[in-house]
């Protein structure tokens, strides 16, 4: 695994609320490390599922990548869990195996990847967790969960970034078991818990006319302990807000209502999804983690002009259908006309960042 | 706002007599009482002979087949006024059912859903149970801001009896919560509202 240039300065003290006033900010490091999900100037859905493997320096560097936004994302996800108790965490009775394989995974992933920030130090079923970012150091026996001062999931998703949905494999379909989710995108998870693989993408338009979602579905339950696969995708939301939530839209949704051209480039943000799926090795379950990123068009503009340029293009093209159900129908035409001016047609290259030849973020 | 193309309402059966069965659950609601009616008919009277009908005659629609269930000769008929009282009776039944019981469902979508929930809560699996929908399609609504539950819901625009927020209903349905999503209409501009229109029920 190749090191990272620096080592990452960590904001421990931002916020993604308007109580904390907004104070979200990307580094310029920060922007041109990010997963950019627009390879082509023309964007449509696709599965774009690839092998989970290292790739560059940036966010497709780790199993499970953590930036500079770490440490306060956590600190967002402790407050929104106390906030609001039994919405962003909830696991159905029969899941504590996968409970357990999640946590295995997410530590093991963070020690390899991390060993300057984590340590696991594993003697027989003991294991001896190190977490000098949120200095946590505890003892406790795997597959114990009286051991543990939270559920193993519970326990460990908020030590994590991202969003983490445990599916469940149950007669050839993938049913929801379990989710951590302060960071979700429209939806509740108490209404989608329980859900099968086609019934919790059904309000997503053009998926089951298009085929995707059987080959998806086929896709995963292919899937093997050890080989996960990864893809991206995206949305734009207004304000570094993590938790937009269908239970809180009351005081997120008129925000879209506050975009012109004038102040889009500091209002909207490109949301940028990392989903690294695992096959668990002892429950057999699959864990479909959501790893939210956020960056203002304005920080795309000055940090990464040509992927500014870009999305541009990309939002300029976009299918209505898909602006309607991504949400943004109101302020699409004022994003545009505020990239537009940052973009001057020039050729750009095709594939994502992460790949040989790739779009890079420009200087 | 996404709202049309429903991809998580529950697709429906037709009842029909279980061979594997050795007991016979059913439960039947309102205009439900019809299939209900069509199933005995079908059924050897053995089957009848082993078979549980619940019927409440609670309707939406005013249609009850009391009397007919009445004239059905050899079956055990337990009538409830209510569909809570209907669904604490299959609760009581559920509880002590033995391997090999079959349960059939028959009603609004909102009774059929509740039942499931109960039936799933004592493990039963979906090839033990047969469901199908009669009467009017309307629908039970999760309110996604205060966590109320509305019944018989007719139209896409309705105000919530919890929190009192104009709700619009999102084409998407939660088995576990047996419901309708109901969500702020008018989230993003006050008083903004979509159109108001009957709902595909």
């Amino acid at each position: 695994m190749t090191p990272t240039a620096e080592p990452t300065a960590f904001t421990t003290d931002e916020t993604y609320t308007p109580e904390g006033a907004y104070t979200f900010r990307n580094s310029r490091e920060g922007v041109r490390r990010l997963p950019f999900p627009f390879p082509d100037d023309e964007y449509m859905y696709s599965m774009n599922l690839e092998p989970h493997v290292p790739a560059g320096d940036g966010a497709m560097r780790a199993a499970f990548d953590i930036d500079e936004h770490y440490i306060s994302e956590c600190h967002h996800r402790a407050q929104m869990l106390e906030a609001m108790p039994g919405v962003h965490y909830l696991a159905l009775p029969h899941m504590m195996e996968a409970q357990w394989d999640l946590l295995e995974l997410i530590f093991e992933s963070y020690a390899r990847d991390y060993p300057e920030h984590f340590t696991l130090t594993k003697t027989g079923n003991e294991w001896h967790w190190q977490n000098r970012l949120l200095g946590i150091d505890d003892t406790f026996t795997f597959g114990d969960p009286t051991t543990l001062p939270l559920e193993p999931m519970e326990y460990a998703t908020r030590q994590a970034q991202g969003e983490f949905v445990v599916l469940e494999e149950r007669d050839n379909d993938l049913v929801i078991g379990a989710g951590m989710t302060t960071q979700r995108a429209d939806y509740s998870l108490r209404f989608n818990l329980g859900m099968r693989f086609f019934e919790f993408h059904g309000p997503v338009p053009k998926l089951h006319e298009m085929g995707i979602l059987d080959r998806a579905l086929k896709f995963l339950l292919r899937m093997k302990p050890g080989h996960p696969v990864r893809r991206v995708n995206w949305s734009l939301t207004v304000n570094p807000r993590l938790e937009t939530s269908v239970e809180t839209l009351p005081e997120w949704a008129p925000d879209r209502a506050t975009v012109d051209a004038e102040n889009a480039g500091e209002r909207v943000y490109l949301r940028i999804e990392l989903q690294p799926l695992h096959r668990l090795p002892r429950s057999n379950a699959i864990v479909f983690p959501v790893r939210t990123y956020l960056v203002s068009l304005a920080e795309l503009v000055e940090h990464a002009p040509d992927w500014a340029k870009r999305i541009h293009r990309a939002l300029a093209s976009l299918d209505p259908e898909l602006v309607d159900y991504k949400g943004f129908h109101r302020y699409h035409a004022a994003a545009v006309a505020w990239l537009a001016q940052h973009d001057d047609g020039a050729p750009l290259a095709t594939g994502y960042p992460w790949a040989e030849g790739g779009i890079q973020p420009g200087d | 706002m996404l709202i049309t193309g429903i991809k998580s309402r529950p697709v429906y059966d037709r009842l029909a007599p279980m061979a594997s069965g050795l007991r016979h659950l059913a439960i039947a609601q309102g205009s439900g009482g019809q299939p209900m009616l069509r199933l005995l008919a079908d059924m050897t009277p053995a089957q009848r002979g082993v078979a549980t009908v619940v019927y409440s005659s609670e309707s939406f629609t005013g249609n009850s087949y009391e009397a007919e269930l009445r004239a059905v000769d050899g079956i055990d008929l337990r009538l409830c006024a209510s569909n809570v009282e209907a669904l604490q009776v299959l609760d009581d039944l559920l509880s002590t059912a033995k391997m090999g019981t079959r349960l059939y469902l028959a009603g609004s979508e909102g009774f059929i859903g509740t039942a499931m929930q109960r039936a799933t809560e004592y493990g039963l699996d979906r090839d033990e149970i047969l469901r199908e929908h009669a009467g009017s399609f309307v629908r039970r609504v999760w309110c996604a801001h205060c966590n109320a539950y509305t019944e018989n819901v007719t139209q896409r625009i309705f105000r919530c009896p919890g929190c009192g927020l104009d709700l619009v209903v999102r084409d998407h349905y939660s088995s576990r919560l047996a419901a309708f999503q109901g969500v702020k209409a008018d989230g993003e501009v006050p008083g903004e509202l979509p159109e108001i229109e009957e709902l595909d029920t």
